[in-house]
């Protein structure tokens, strides 16, 4: 029989330097779903932990009510594990659902671990820890800090060659204690989205501006930051560094004269922060796809791209054949599917878009088949940051 | 020249500059400080400011009295564990305002600004820096 709840895990890497908005992004990620005015007729959001979420929720209630930024994250790493849960309980759709909750973990930690040797031999081993917890995620999310960027206006090169150069030389730095003697790592964030944080200080930018920006000042530290990634993994043509591009905002920061302290933070105009799920969760999924129908990559490696894809897929397109139906019924015992009858799931729920995608999730709202509609709702959500010029894609 | 003096004994003092990162400016002595650091200062949690202790050591926590902000404008805060003679006379921020950082304020207006976090040569006092608050 079948365990409940049934869980897919997902890690979320953000790499950024000190005050680059990791722990501001991470309480305006969670804050707001705490509101009594919040509502999401699919899933609610909960931290595992109640502590670590009255923490966030209260840095978030500080930003919100009194202008003041979360404190300093210092000399440890936290790992903050939501879980989001599927509303609905209509029996036969709850059967079908390959999983019932969407676990994320997010690890939060001082950035100035990737720029400065820590301190203390302890710090050096948490450092270690943290970024091999890093790496068990598909997707990372590169940030460039909003306000360096502005801070540097009229020389933007200098600032974005040197952050490239710096995450390039951290990698390096940590990549013997990463590998530990052992091999090319499977399991490794394959796409690397450049995320400009604190993209309010930027109004009139959208991901195009910011895209041209980097590839203009900095090409070259982008490829010798995929050289150095590619020197870690195995099959490093599965790959993708500084193709894909996003907006974050996560609150409109009003400023004192000083430019510096914070006079109103507008909690409600967050950008780019609701697509960080959509994100983490399905672009590895496309991005396997491509991969699978275009290069030679093993299939070991196939399924770390994306973890669980297949389950994804089958929940995404919600038509599963008899086979896979079959395979299902006996994920509790046999976790991830190695099918070849998942394939053709796959690829559909990888090229589903516009219409079909609109409808998918409509009759998936009216069946109540919460899964389905959250995956679909996702896309369109995808899509909608494609639109809106706060996501590229790569092509 | 500079005449150069020891440490406060038995304080340890973790702080940020405006664009290097947390660390420990003093280590108190200690073998392990950050475990005697997270131990002492779990209680004060997020806290801004503040005061824990007991009759063989106090931590206290309080911003820049200069103002003194970091790159991404966020207030510097100074975290100070004592043991010894001087924590059973800091009872409180004040007292630690008072007696503690007079101590170390004109080393950390010299190194704060520093690109790069401060060698232990810049760790240095001189006569700017009283050693004894009294």
């Amino acid at each position: 029989m079948p365990q409940y709840p049934r869980i897919r895990e997902q890690h979320i890497a953000v790499f950024g330097e000190s005050g680059s908005g990791k722990t501001v992004l991470l309480s305006s990620f969670f804050g707001p779903t705490q509101e009594r005015s919040y509502s999401n007729d699919l899933w609610d959001l909960v931290a595992d932990d109640t502590g670590q979420g009255n923490r966030l929720f209260k840095n978030y209630v500080g930003m919100r009510d009194d202008a003041e930024v979360p404190p300093t994250t210092k000399f440890a790493s936290t790992t903050y594990h939501f879980s989001l849960k599927l509303k609905g309980t209509d029996d036969s759709a709850v059967k079908r659902r390959p999983f019932d909750v969407l676990r994320l973990a997010w690890h939060d930690y001082p950035g100035e671990w990737f720029e400065e040797t820590p301190g203390t031999a302890e710090e050096e081993a948490r450092r270690v820890d943290t970024f091999r917890s890093l790496l068990r995620s598909d997707v990372a999310l590169l940030l460039v800090d909003g306000q360096r960027l502005a801070g540097h206006r009229g020389e933007e090169e200098r600032y974005l060659k040197s952050l490239l150069t710096n995450v390039r030389q951290g990698v390096l730095r940590l990549k013997d204690d990463l590998l530990a003697g052992q091999g090319p790592l499977t399991e490794f964030p394959r796409i690397w989205l450049i995320a400009l944080s604190k993209a309010d200080l930027h109004p009139d930018w959208d991901v195009y501006a910011f895209r041209d920006l980097v590839v203009k000042c900095a090409a070259d530290e982008i490829d010798a930051l995929r050289d150095t990634l590619s020197t870690l993994i195995e099959a490093p043509e599965a790959l993708s560094v500084g193709e894909d591009f996003m907006l974050l905002s996560s609150a409109k920061f009003e400023l004192k004269s000083d430019h510096l302290t914070p006079e109103r933070i507008d909690v409600t105009q967050r950008v780019g922060v609701n697509l960080i799920l959509p994100v983490a969760s399905l672009l590895p999924l496309e991005r396997r796809v491509e991969w699978s129908g275009r290069l030679q990559v093993p299939r070991q490696v196939l399924d770390t791209v994306a973890d669980g894809a297949d389950l994804l897929a089958i929940a995404l397109t919600g038509e599963a054949g008899k086979a896979v139906k079959n395979l299902v019924a006996k994920i509790p015992r046999i976790g991830s599917l190695a099918s070849r009858a998942v394939v053709p799931v796959l690829t559909k729920a990888a090229q589903m878009t516009g219409s079909q995608l609109r409808a998918a999730n409509e009759g998936a709202r009216q069946n109540h088949d919460t899964l389905t509609a959250t995956l679909t709702q996702f896309k369109l959500d995808l899509e909608q940051g494609v639109t809106d010029a706060l996501l590229i894609k790569k092509r | 020249m500079t005449e150069f003096q020891t440490a406060p004994a038995g304080v340890l003092w973790a702080t940020r500059g405006r664009t290097w990162g947390f660390r420990f400016l003093l280590d108190g002595g200690l073998a392990d400080p950050l475990a005697a650091y997270e131990a002492m200062f779990a209680e004060l949690g997020d806290k801004a400011t503040g005061w824990v202790g007991n009759a063989q050591q106090v931590g206290v926590r309080f911003v820049d009295p200069e103002g003194r902000r970091d790159r991404s404008g966020r207030l510097i805060p100074h975290d100070f564990l004592v043991t010894g003679d001087l924590a059973t006379q800091i009872a409180s921020v004040d007292d630690a305002l008072r007696l503690l950082w007079p101590l170390v304020t004109s080393l950390y207006a010299r190194v704060w600004d520093q690109e790069a976090p401060p060698s232990p040569e810049d760790v240095r006092f001189d006569n700017s820096s009283p050693l004894r608050a009294d």
